[in-house]
């Protein structure tokens, strides 16, 4: 459905994104996961047409050329920057961009109020855009790009500084999305969200593709071990007896307390189960789109 | 042309929904014409008038009908003094200009129409620069006015025919041919003054000749009726201005906000977007100027000489500053930027294009500069359709010029948001 191969965009001296290969199915959620100036809104312009490429090509839905009138009515874009009129209402704001596309009548108006819900707009609708929160702005900035129905959704940051309500709304409005079968690109730099969100994920730094898979493969490529920490009930434990259904490293063992890492947690635990230990705290941390970022990169995704 | 249509209605509500560009394209037009028009026209709609002294040197009968004419008219308050009196006056600033009309002025036709020695002599302080232009025309206007009452003078004018034969005469200047036909001329002239009775004189020779003078009257008082026709197109301009301004801020402000990209992901070409764009501009000013327009009428009883070449003029003024718009947008990559970049190239094309100083009462030098700057060929225009007489050919050379910087600078514009897109 996207196809993006050798996409490179220069800004003067600065690489923006360097060479980068991804497809998308239909139907997929993918996921750029990578810092700020990773050149992930470069490499929505790029996929929108927006911005023209300096080497390689695009192509949506079979098309190489994203500018073409087929390709922009099935298209729906979410910016990063509040691409809204502050100075009209959300329902102006609806209105005219549904006009845009064409829509018109019940059609449009049915659609405007729709949008108006899922972004829980309903109620102030006819209030001026300047005077919402910070989320609200979000939500609206985010149903302006759904009104036209698309079939391909690109989203860039929706959920930048918003207040966790707003940002479960958007994740839910997402959610939905993918259930009807939308193909959508998602950038972020909050690896919960990637995660959650997304079927693949490519890493992205400083306009490279460092790896790209299933979040589950990537952790279990980049992510490192889990670490485990337990404490047995009794106050006594045979640190052999532990020690031989423990599949792991650094294993720390103090009286009644166990710490040890590894990258297969749930077999441990079932093991250590299983012999007849029983447990009264237990404490897994698993290797997250963090820790892969961090393997790859040496630096954290954040800051 | 409904998703254009869409996209003005859209800019003109935002434009609309700040204080801000309400005042630069409605307000301060408005308070620009009334307050100079005011102050041209001696402050409020009936003149208090300007002071003049008049110094009647001449004393003959033409001379003091010519002064009694001036002490009538509305928008002068007159005073009779002796010339000394009168220069000392006009040094101190108690009035605005002495009117000194010397010997032999009376003398007939050719004293009126000045030649080598002027016998009408405006004494004034160049500063008042304004003020004597008003008085030369109201000085030309009345001289008129009594000629073309002479003219339906038949004694009068068998004297004046009389004197001028004698002239004819006494030039030697003149072939023989030209001499002689001359002199036939006003032989018959005056067989026909003197045969014809006063009641067929009156509604034949009278309407025939005052209305050759009544031609001639038009040609030479070719300036502005009221100081209104002078502000009208300047505010007019203004408003022009103000919409330019705000647009070309908006067209920069829906970049900075992404709005802009927004719309050109979808279905519409970026010339199709600017293309509303202008047609916001256009239909804002075009709104702006109706208002005026109405406002100059009514309540101002501004005279305007043709409705159809005003529209014109004010359509062709529109198209050209809409396509300036486009470029002022790329004059910077803020708001800010672009407002102060923007504002400040317009001022100066106001400034050097008789927006703020009259085109009339500008030095030569600086006439000659204006021809670089559309807003003299948009008052240049509009100035043609209400108060300078154009004919279509006439006004059709400044409209082709502003339809051509309009689409010069509409492409520059474009081309050059192409460019800082990538
Ligand atoms: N218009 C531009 N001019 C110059 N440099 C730019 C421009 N847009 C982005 N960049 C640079 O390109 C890199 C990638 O930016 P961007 O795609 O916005 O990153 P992200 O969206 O991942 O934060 C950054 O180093 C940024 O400074
Ligand atoms: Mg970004």
């Amino acid at each position: 459905m996207i196809e993006a191969v050798n996409l490179t965009k220069r800004y003067g001296d600065i690489v923006a994104l360097d060479d980068v290969t991804f497809g998308v199915e239909k139907g997929e959620t993918f996921g750029l996961l990578g810092p700020n100036g990773a050149g992930k809104t470069t490499a929505i312009g790029l996929l929108c047409g927006l911005l023209t490429p300096d080497g390689g090509t695009v192509s949506l839905a079979g098309k190489t050329d994203p500018t073409v009138t087929e390709v922009r009515l099935s298209l729906g874009v979410v910016p990063q920057t509040l691409a809204i009129y502050e100075e009209l209402s959300a329902e102006q704001n609806l209105r005219f961009f549904g006009g845009i596309y064409g829509l018109s009548g019940s059609e449009l108006k049915e659609r405007v109020t729709r949008c108006l819900e899922i972004a829980g707009l309903g109620e102030r609708r006819k209030e001026r855009v300047s005077k919402y929160s910070g989320g609200m702005k979000r939500r609206l900035n985010m149903v302006c790009g759904l009104l036209h129905e698309p079939t391909i959704l690109l989203l860039d940051e929706p959920t930048v500084g918003v207040d966790p309500q707003s940002r479960n709304l958007i994740f839910d409005t997402i959610e939905d999305m993918k259930s009807q079968g939308r193909t959508i690109i998602y950038t972020t730099h909050y690896m919960e969200e990637a995660q959650r969100l997304c079927d693949r994920v490519a890493i992205l730094d400083h306009g490279k593709i460092l790896d790209m898979d299933t979040v589950g493969n990537l952790i279990a490529k980049h992510g490192g071990p889990s670490h485990v920490e337990a404490e047995f009930e009794d106050g006594t434990c045979d640190s052999d007896r532990v020690k031989a259904c423990v599949d792991g490293e650094h294993i720390q063992l103090d009286k009644s307390r166990i710490r040890f890492e590894t990258s297969r947690p749930m077999e441990s635990l079932a093991e250590l189960n299983r012999s007849g230990l029983r447990l009264s705290t237990l404490k897994v941390e698993t290797a997250n789109l963090e820790d892969v970022f961090l393997n790859l990169t040496g630096r954290r995704l954040r800051d | 042309m409904r998703s254009a249509l869409l996209l003005a209605i859209k800019d003109v509500r935002v434009i609309l929904s700040d204080k801000g560009n309400i005042f630069w394209v409605f307000g301060f037009p408005v308070v620009f014409a009334l307050f100079f028009g005011a102050i041209f026209s001696g402050f409020g709609r009936e003149p208090s008038g300007m002071r003049v002294a008049v110094v009647d040197e001449d004393g003959s009968e033409f001379s003091s009908l010519y002064v009694s004419r001036l002490e009538a008219h509305e928008s002068l308050k007159t005073e009779r003094l002796e010339r000394k009196d009168a220069m000392d006056r006009v040094r101190k600033g108690n009035v605005a200009a002495a009117v000194i009309i010397k010997p032999g002025f009376g003398g007939g036709f050719g004293a009126v129409f000045g030649g080598s020695d002027p016998k009408l002599e405006i004494a004034s302080d160049p500063a008042r620069q304004m003020e004597g232009g008003y008085l030369q025309g109201i000085l030309a206007k009345a001289q008129f006015e009594v000629l073309s009452e002479r003219f339906s003078d038949r004694d009068w004018m068998r004297g004046q025919i009389g004197s001028w034969r004698n002239e004819v005469e006494a030039a030697g200047g003149l072939g023989d041919t030209q001499a002689s036909l001359f002199l036939n001329f006003f032989d018959s002239l005056d067989t026909l003054l003197r045969d014809a009775n006063d009641e067929n004189f009156q509604p034949g020779f009278d309407g025939d000749i005052l209305n050759f003078a009544k031609t001639d009257v038009q040609r030479q008082r070719e300036g502005p009726a009221t100081p209104f026709q002078i502000t009208f197109p300047q505010a007019m301009i203004w408003a022009v201005l103000g919409c330019t301004a705000t647009f070309g801020i908006s067209i920069v402000k829906e970049r900075t906000n992404g709005t802009f990209q927004r719309l050109r992901v979808g279905p519409l070409g970026r010339a199709h977007i600017l293309g509303g764009k202008g047609l916001a501009c256009a239909a804002t000013c075009a709104f702006v100027i109706c208002i005026q327009w109405i406002a100059a009428r009514i309540i101002f009883k501004m005279p305007i000489d043709n409705s159809l070449l005003l529209v014109l003029a004010g359509a062709c003024t529109i198209l050209c500053f809409a396509g300036f718009m486009m470029f002022v947008s790329t004059l910077g990559r803020t708001e800010q930027s672009v407002g102060g970049a923007g504002w400040a190239m317009l001022m100066i094309m106001a400034m050097i294009g008789g927006g703020m100083m009259p085109l009339f009462v500008m030095p030569p030098w600086l006439r000659s500069v204006s021809h670089i700057s559309p807003v003299k060929w948009g008052i240049y225009a509009i100035e043609g359709a209400i108060w300078r007489h154009f004919t279509f050919a006439e006004i059709a050379g400044p409209c082709a010029i502003l339809l051509a910087i309009g689409t010069v600078f509409f492409s520059l514009g474009v081309i050059l948001l192409r460019r800082q897109d990538n």
